[in-house]
């Protein structure tokens, strides 16, 4: 999403700060999760107003978001593909997901698809341990994941909302 | 075999159901305490229920409570204008560290999602017996559907008098006791596994970056905010109701002397039956991974053991005869941590695991202190390339002991053990 | 208030409740090394170069910001204690750009600490920012000190120009979306060139010294700056 478009939906962040600026600064967090999930990553001018909206120093505000790696500064896909390649997932045969992902995708960790739908990461344990591979696509998360499948997940998630 | 104190409701009543809950025993204690009950009356029961804390920590509950009431009596009132206007009246806050990330875990999801109104019983407890009137759940931001449970769950108790203003305190009630008045807010990670340190948590609520802070002082004295603050784990606070409503002793018939009570431990990767069990502290931890997990899967034989994390140690196959409770796992060098059990068979490529140990702290350093933001990337270039380094082994050594003596909080601390572990126990060589 | 009796190396002190190990060290004229620590700023306690071992710790304590405590044993120079200092100047090392900063170099010869014992370990080759007329930010010698976000907030200045980004190995100094100085809310006021204990921020006079640029140069460019900007509007 551009800039613009950000802007424009600012119905939403009057809302998310509506929410948030009684507390302030202890808002900043919940209010750049919110923004996030709406807008799809944060932009120069989303920050600046949830800054100043609950009256953080824009380098500050900056500073956190950079922080959390599940905040993006820059523009990413419609979903996050999780890969857990963590310990036990591991044990579970996640570097075969992995490969099927990227296969799938035909991108790398940390790149986004050109049509904008998916950013793939490998990402760590995502507390589903007893049920690996896990992959997280979006909110879903999807346990006991198999090469075959990951054809089939991301169609599906890229259909859905 | 397992023993169940307090994940009774899991998988059996519906967890978006208060009413569910009450019929299954729920809120009783609540109600034992705030009307029959003292808070120093609470703590003393906490304290001979010996109720240590479930996180990694494993710290004595009662405690706690204590240090923080002594807190609250000495640190200036009101509080200051550096608390939001909202929170200022609370002379305490009651906070449940539900940010579960250590690698392997997964039994605070299972208790937020299946039994959400025991977590919010056991923090209401913690509220009474600090007098704090706001509570917060700092929950990681993957846990979508435990968001959802505990968000209803939280409405559903407001509804329903168990949360707000006078709890349990019926209308027209002359009782001369000050009433209980708390609310709980849910307070949502965004990816990072150090915010689940207690003060790089006080941090992330405050809008800042999850950077840990030294201790002393302790959260008791200065936590959130600055002010005094009780802040334990998910299964923590689950215990809390039983020891309240059935009394110390009941606790005590469960588990050994000094780690009374149940755990529950999370067991993942070779064994035929992954999942969560509640145990007994002191079960052995071979008769878990044989009898509750299902055992090694066919043919295969056993490498090791990864307990308590990321951050914990490896056992190699003649230590798994150790029973699970706080002080034996301490004996041979172990630790509890937060439960998590990895079984490794001779499938398992130690140094592929080794490799994401060793990138997962390079990863999730915070970047303050020295010896771990510089430490854990070297740690993960030695293990990835040893070669390229001249006696990688002694280096590896030399700088692991400088995170654990010198790093300004539990990670760095923590994040040569498991790889030393495994390297002094001769279970990988470099 | 009451006072406070401890020991540091084997030697008795009284001092005012509140006072930190490190200044009771001073006091008794023992050298603790310190790098983030100054005595203007808010004690980060991040180098970890301060720690002492304290009997019934199982951890080093970083002397900078801990309180003495009645009965607290102290002990600053112990193996352990001198092995974790020469561990974390030979990461600094490997790392970063610390050729300019004397206090750091002094250490590591009395550290005996091996600047190559990493030796072609992942380096923090960071871009140096030639973005305004007085200072230049040359994050290759940045040992993430904290004293320059210290002086331009909270500490000092309360301008709040710059604040850290990334995290871990990569964290960073940063402006507000990595902007050039003039687009932040920098007001110039030199603080944090003067906090800096690396050249990692250096006047750009000085700079253009050291690179053997004219520095009358200097104050004509800025000059012909301003016109031309008025020109262009």
């Amino acid at each position: 999403m551009s800039d613009d478009a950000q802007g424009a939906t600012s119905a939403t962040l009057t809302t998310i700060l509506a929410r948030w600026s009684p507390v302030g600064r202890s808002g900043l967090l919940p209010a750049l999760i919110e923004a996030q999930d709406a807008y799809g990553w944060l932009s120069e001018e989303t920050l600046a107003q949830i800054a100043n909206g609950l009256d953080v120093p824009l380098s500050e505000a900056f500073g956190v978001a950079d922080f959390y790696a599940h905040l993006y500064t820059h523009p990413v896909g419609n979903k996050i593909v999780r890969v857990c390649d963590d310990v036990p997932c591991y044990l579970a045969g996640s570097e075969k997901i992995c490969a099927a992902v990227e296969k799938q995708l035909q991108i790398r960790e940390g790149e986004t698809t050109p049509d904008g739908a998916f950013t793939y990461e490998i990402v760590p344990c995502l507390g589903h341990c007893d049920h690996g591979p896990v992959v997280m696509i979006g909110k879903d998360v999807h346990e006991n994941v198999t090469e075959e499948q990951i054809d089939n997940l991301t169609k599906r998630a890229k259909d859905a909302k | 075999m397992e023993t169940k104190l307090i994940t009774t409701n899991l998988g059996v009543a519906n967890p978006e159901s208060i009413d569910d809950y009450i019929a299954r025993g729920g809120y009783r204690a609540l109600r034992q305490v705030t009307s029959e009950m003292s808070s120093p009356q609470m703590i003393e029961t906490l304290k001979a229920a010996g109720l240590i804390g479930r996180g990694g920590a494993a710290f004595p509950t009662a405690l706690k409570y204590e240090l923080a009431v002594k807190a609250e009596v000495t640190r200036p009132w009101p509080a200051p204008l550096t608390v939001p206007a909202l929170y200022r009246r609370s002379s305490a806050f009651v906070i449940c560290n539900a940010d579960e990330s250590e690698t392997g875990t997964f039994k605070d999801r299972l208790l937020m999602e299946g039994d959400p109104f025991r977590i919010l019983e056991g923090m209401a407890i913690a509220a009474f017996i600090t007098g704090a009137t706001n509570g917060f759940i700092y929950l990681r931001g993957e846990y979508a559907l435990a968001y959802e449970r505990l968000s209803r769950a939280i409405d559903a108790a407001r509804a329903r008098g168990f949360l707000g203003e006078r709890i349990l305190r019926d209308e027209g009630s002359r009782s001369l006791t000050p009433s209980l008045d708390f609310d709980v807010e849910i307070r949502r990670g965004a990816g990072a596994y150090i915010c689940g340190e207690e003060t790089a948590l006080f941090e992330s609520i405050e809008g800042r970056r999850g950077e840990p802070r030294v201790k002393p002082p302790f959260p008791t004295d200065a936590g959130l905010f600055r002010r005094p603050t009780v802040i334990n784990n998910v299964e923590t606070f689950a215990n809390i109701p039983f020891i309240a409503l059935k009394g110390a002793e009941a606790y005590r018939q469960y588990g050994t002397a000094k780690s009374p009570g149940s755990r529950v431990v999370c067991v993942s990767g070779h064994v035929k039956r992954p999942g969560a069990y509640e145990i007994a502290m002191g079960m052995p931890l071979r008769q878990v991974i044989d009898e509750l997990a299902g055992g090694l899967r066919d043919g295969r034989r056993l490498q090791a053991v990864l307990i308590g994390g990321a951050a914990g140690v490896f056992l190699r196959p003649d230590e798994i005869d150790v029973p699970l409770d706080f002080q034996s796992l301490a004996a041979v060098g172990a630790t509890f941590g937060s439960g998590a059990i990895m079984v490794m068979d001779d499938t398992a490529d130690l140094g592929g695991v080794l490799r994401r140990l060793a990138r997962f702290f390079k990863d999730e350093s915070c970047g303050k202190c020295f010896p771990c933001q510089l430490g854990t990337q070297r740690q993960y270039e030695i293990i990835r390339d040893p070669e390229r380094f001249r006696i990688a082994s002694g280096l590896l050594h030399e700088l692991g002991a400088t995170m654990r003596d010198a790093s300004l909080c539990g990670l760095g601390q923590t994040a040569s053990s498991a790889i030393l572990s495994a390297l002094d126990k001769g279970l990988m060589k470099i | 208030m009451p006072d406070i009796t401890l020991t540091i190396d084997g030697q008795t002190i009284t001092v005012p409740e509140g006072t930190t190990i490190l200044q009771a060290a001073q006091q008794i004229e023992k050298q603790v090394p310190t790098i983030c620590y100054h005595p203007h700023f808010t004690a980060p306690s991040l180098c970890r170069m301060c720690v002492v071992e304290v009997e019934k710790s199982r951890v080093l304590v970083q002397a900078c910001s801990r309180a003495c405590e009645n009965g607290m044993v102290v002990r600053t120079d112990t193996p352990r204690v001198q092995q974790a200092r020469k561990m974390i100047l030979e990461l600094l090392s490997s790392a970063v750009d610390v050729s300019e900063a004397p206090e750091i170099q002094e250490y590591m010869r009395q550290y005996g600490a091996d600047a190559q014992r990493f030796g072609d370990a992942a380096r923090r080759d960071l871009p140096m920012h030639d973005d305004n007329p007085f200072y230049i930010r040359d994050y290759s010698k940045c040992i993430l000190c904290w004293r320059c976000v210290q002086a331009c907030g909270e500490d000092v200045q309360w301008t709040f120009a710059i604040s850290r980004a990334g995290r871990g190995f990569e964290t960073r100094i940063a402006t507000f979306f990595d902007k050039p100085i003039p687009e932040s809310t920098c007001v110039y006021c030199g603080n944090c060139v003067q906090a800096c204990p690396t050249g990692a921020l250096k006047p750009k006079r000085e700079f253009w010294i050291e690179t053997g640029r004219d520095v009358s140069e200097l104050v004509r460019h800025s000059r012909l700056e301003k016109r031309r900007r008025k020109r262009d509007k």
